[in-house]
Formats: C-alpha cells, structure tokens, sequence
C-alpha cells in the first residue's frame, strides 16, 4: 500500500515541480523576503523585527497560495483529463490515489518551505540578526500549511477548481477567525445558540493553533504543550479532512 | 508561400509594443498629475480604524501589519507639511500599533517621544508608556524611558522614582536605571531613602567607576542627613531650654540625638553655639 501511495506521491512531486505557478510564486517569496530588508531600513528602532515579520509572513502566504492553487487542481484535473481513469485501472484503491495526491503536494510544500526558510536565514544572517529560533514558528507553520493541503484536496474531490479554490480561502479566513466566535459566544443569552456556537467553534478549523510567529519574533518562551498540540490537532483534523476526502472520492462518480 | 513579415507577427515587436505602451501610460499619468487641479486633502486617519477592527481584518498578519504601520507614522510624522498631524498620534500609537502587537517596543518609544518632543504632551507620552508597561511588564526600557520623562522634561522626581522603581521589578534592568533610583529620592527629599540606595550600589556594584559615583553620593548625602538631624536636635533644644547648646554633647546628654554623629571621613561635625549651626568643615563632593 504505501508503494503505490509512493509512487503516486512522487509522481505528483514531479508534476507540481513541473508547474510554473509554483516558481512564480517562489520568485515572488524570494522578492518580497529580499525587499523586507530594503523596508526595514526606514525603521526606527530594531530593523530586525521587519525582517522577521515580513519573512514569516511570506512563507505564511504563499505557501498558503501555493498549497491552495496546487491542491485544487490535484484530482479535478486528473479526473477532467481522464488519467485517473487510467490509473484507477490498475490495483490501486482510491483511498490511495488520495493520500498519494495528499503525501505529493506535501512533499512539493516541504521543498518550497525549505527553499524560503533558506532564503530567510540567509538574509537574516547577512544582516547579522540569525535567530534559529525562527525554525519553530515556521515548522508550526507548515503543518498549517499541510491541512490547508488536506481541505484543498477535499473541495477538489467535491467540487471543480474555481470553487475549491473559494472554498478553502474561505475556510482559511474563517479559521483565522474563529476567536470572534468565542466573543460571540460570550454575549449570547440563549443556551443553545451558546451551544451551537461551541460546536461550530470546535468543528471549524482553527489556523491560529498553528500561529506563533509573534512569539517568536519577539522572542518569548514556546510553551512546548503549544506546539504539541498543533501537532496532535494537525494529526486529528487532517485525518479527519482526508478520510472525508477518501470517502467523496470514493462514490464519485468518474465516468 | 508565407505571409509577410509584419510587427504582429515578430515576438520581439509585440514586446517592443508593449513596453513603449507601458511608458505611454507612465508619461500619460504624469502629465495628469501635473495638470490637475490639487485634490481636497482629506487627512488619511479618518479611514484608520482601530487595533481591534484591523486585527479581525488582519488573518493572523497582525505584526506585519503593525510593522507598516508603524512604517508609515514615521514617513507621516516626518513631513513637517502637515499642520495637525498630531491630533491622531494617540489614535494611532496607542490605539492601532499597540493593539496590533502588544510587544512590539519600538511603537511605545518612538511614539511617546514623538508625544512629548514635537507634540509637546509629556502626559499623552506618559500614557503611551503606561499602555506599553501594562503590556510588557518585563521589559525595563519602557518604564524607563517614563521615569527619564519625568524627571528631565516634568521634574516630577517622585513619579520618576515610581517608574524607576518599576523598570528596577524587570530582569537584566540596566544598572543605570538603580543610580537614577537613588537619585530620584535624593531629588524628590528622601534622602535617607537615597542614601540607602546609593550605599547599596557600593556595595554591590562591581565597577570601580560606579563605586566611586556612589561613595560620592554617599558622602554628600551622609553630611546632609547628619547636619539635618543636628540641626534639627539644636532647634529642639532651643525649644526646651531657651538658648543654644554649647557643645554638641549637650544634644546626646539630652536624649535628643542617640550619638554625635561623624562625617564620612571620619571628622567631627563644625558647631557654632552663637549662631546654632551645625556645619561640615570641608566641601561636599558632588555638591548639594
């Protein structure tokens, strides 16, 4: 089984690597990390924390991009071109053809993750402001980036490119936003709007479990029981998106 | 038999197309700009709205976005063209940047500087400051630079003693902030407290410069205290037996003072018995 999830992991590497959106991108990150040390020189006060704000936040956003643009393509594409009929003819479960999609885009991400840590590290030690520290908030980070992954690949397998891509930007927002559901939740005065207002709050996924770049540019201490549950909600909630995706892709219709 | 070569069809002219395009429309916006009629300034803060709103709207970017603002201010207030530029330095220090990033220093330092010097409000600064200890209790600087306003620019040294007493609460607080501690009582009349402090600089201190600065302290603000107290003994005295003591033995002989006290280098104190006046022989050190 995890052969075949393998081979179609690999495969879906050499694909995405072949995809020009995911340079661009690349090009892009790498301007913008570049242009933060131009920016921070109209600071006053520690040029560092400019660089290391808007170094994070470009490997936050387009890996966020490319996670999105890549993963909603991943199995419609297949589906449109038909390949995957080809390939679904041969003794493969579904189930696999998903997690190797899934274990493809995570590997593209990881290359483009590290590439950008890369350029971050070296733009912060030719100023002489290194801080290894950062490595933490950017390994959070990618499991971000991981279950952006899994719900792309979800809406893909319900639903066509535009509207994946709308879709999992939405619930990007949205689990960014979750705080103001507690506050919501807070003022309200009916116990079951109370209720429902939990649930929701619980079954959405919450990207800020996952957000700890303040902490680090500002260098205060990582609770470590923080960045083990990201791992652990990372493992409960991308399971859970990816068996959904499974199980979609599963009574899809491929005709 | 093909067709003949035009501009459309060479890539290199579509380029070549292109770009001159592009710096028609450059020109084009330029000569726009230098024609039209000047808009109604309409100052950009009426659209800032606060921390709180913009950190719903910011996805998790909140320290980006409190860097570029921050970014801005500097670039806003240091265009001298704008009149009432420093009617929003509130709304935008202390109610957008730090609420935006609670940590981020830099805002609270240059924003209260910016309050006090140009805007000429030491207690908006003062406020900026408290915002900024309230929310990065650990860090010194920022009580600091509160207790340094209220001493150089207000000459409130009771309220700077507070402050520095504050930033003195933090870990690795500068050893400076103790030495302005201690001077601060010394300013505001606690000297008893002020000596107790200087005296605990020298001891621990283990800069010989530093022990020097203190000894110094020390021994001005022990003369001080002594010939306040002595004086004060001679008063009391006079109060009780209508004329001076003759001799400053008198006073302990009394019960008015527990011992005659000696000054620092270990020399009796001057006493007058026709003016009733305690005095040092020699000079202060660091002046008084």
């Amino acid at each position: 089984m995890f052969t075949r999830i393998g081979a179609i992991a690999l495969n879906t590497f050499r694909e995405a690597i072949r995809n020009r959106v995911l340079y661009l991108l690349l090009i892009f990150a790498v301007c913008t990390i570049t242009f933060a040390q131009v920016l921070s020189l109209l600071t006053v006060g520690s040029e560092e924390k400019i660089v290391k704000d808007f170094g994070l936040a470009t490997i936050d956003v387009f890996s966020v991009l490319t996670a999105v643009l890549l993963g909603i393509t991943l199995v419609s594409r297949e589906i449109e071109k038909r390949t995957v009929l080809t390939l679904l003819a041969k003794p493969i479960h579904r189930a696999e053809f998903i997690l190797g999609k899934f274990g493809g885009l995570v590997l593209t991400l990881l290359v483009n993750t590290v590439f950008m840590s890369i350029w971050l590290f070296a733009v912060l030690a030719v100023k002489q402001m290194f801080d290894p520290q950062l490595a933490t908030a950017i390994v959070l980070l990618f499991l971000q980036f991981l279950l952006i992954t899994a719900i792309a690949i979800f809406f893909s397998c319900v639903s066509g490119p535009i509207l994946a891509c709308v879709l999992t930007l939405a619930l990007y927002v949205v689990g960014h936003l979750l705080w103001s559901l507690e506050l919501l939740e807070a003022r309200l005065a009916s116990e079951g709007a109370r209720l429902l207002c939990r649930v929701v709050y619980c079954l959405l996924p919450n990207f800020s479990n996952f957000d700890i770049k303040g902490q680090v540019v500002h260098g205060q201490a990582i609770d470590p029981a923080v960045i083990g549950f990201a791992f652990l909600y990372l493992a409960v909630y991308g399971s859970a998106v990816l068996f959904g995706a499974c199980a979609v892709f599963q009574r899809k219709e491929l005709q | 038999m093909g067709r003949p070569a035009s501009i459309w069809s060479g890539r290199r002219g579509l380029a070549l197309l292109s770009i001159g395009a592009l710096l028609l429309a450059a020109l084009l916006q330029g000569r726009f700009d230098a024609r039209a009629a000047p808009r109604d300034e309409v100052d950009p803060m009426l659209y800032l709205p606060s921390g709180k709103y913009l950190k719903v709207a910011s996805l998790g970017f909140d320290e980006i976005l409190a860097d570029l603002i921050y970014l801005w201010s500097i670039q806003y207030y240091g265009n001298y063209e704008i009149e009432d530029r420093y009617r929003y330095l509130e709304h935008i220090y202390g109610q957008v940047v730090s609420e935006l990033d609670p940590h981020y220093l830099d805002p609270y330092l240059v924003g209260s500087l910016i309050m006090n010097l140009e805007a000429g409000d030491p207690e908006l600064a003062l406020r900026l400051l408290d915002k900024g200890i309230g929310n990065n209790p650990d860090r010194w600087i920022l009580a600091f630079e509160a207790g340094f306003l209220c001493y150089n620019d207000l000459g409130d040294y009771a309220r700077a003693a507070a402050y520095f007493e504050q930033a003195l609460r933090s870990p690795d607080v500068h050893p400076l902030v103790r030495r302005l501690y201690a001077e601060m009582h010394n300013r505001a009349g606690d000297k008893r407290t002020s000596l107790r402090e200087w005296a605990e600089i020298y001891d621990t201190s283990s800069d010989e410069y530093v022990r020097q600065i203190a000894w110094k302290h020390v021994h001005d603000l022990k003369i001080d205290i002594d010939l306040a107290d002595l004086n004060d003994a001679i008063a009391l005295y006079r109060e009780r037996f209508g004329a001076c003591p003759r001799h400053l033995e008198a006073l302990r002989r009394e019960g008015l003072v527990d011992a005659i006290p000696l000054d620092p280098d270990d020399n009796e104190y001057r006493y007058d018995h026709r003016t009733g006046r305690a005095t040092h022989q020699g000079g202060l050190v660091v002046g008084g």
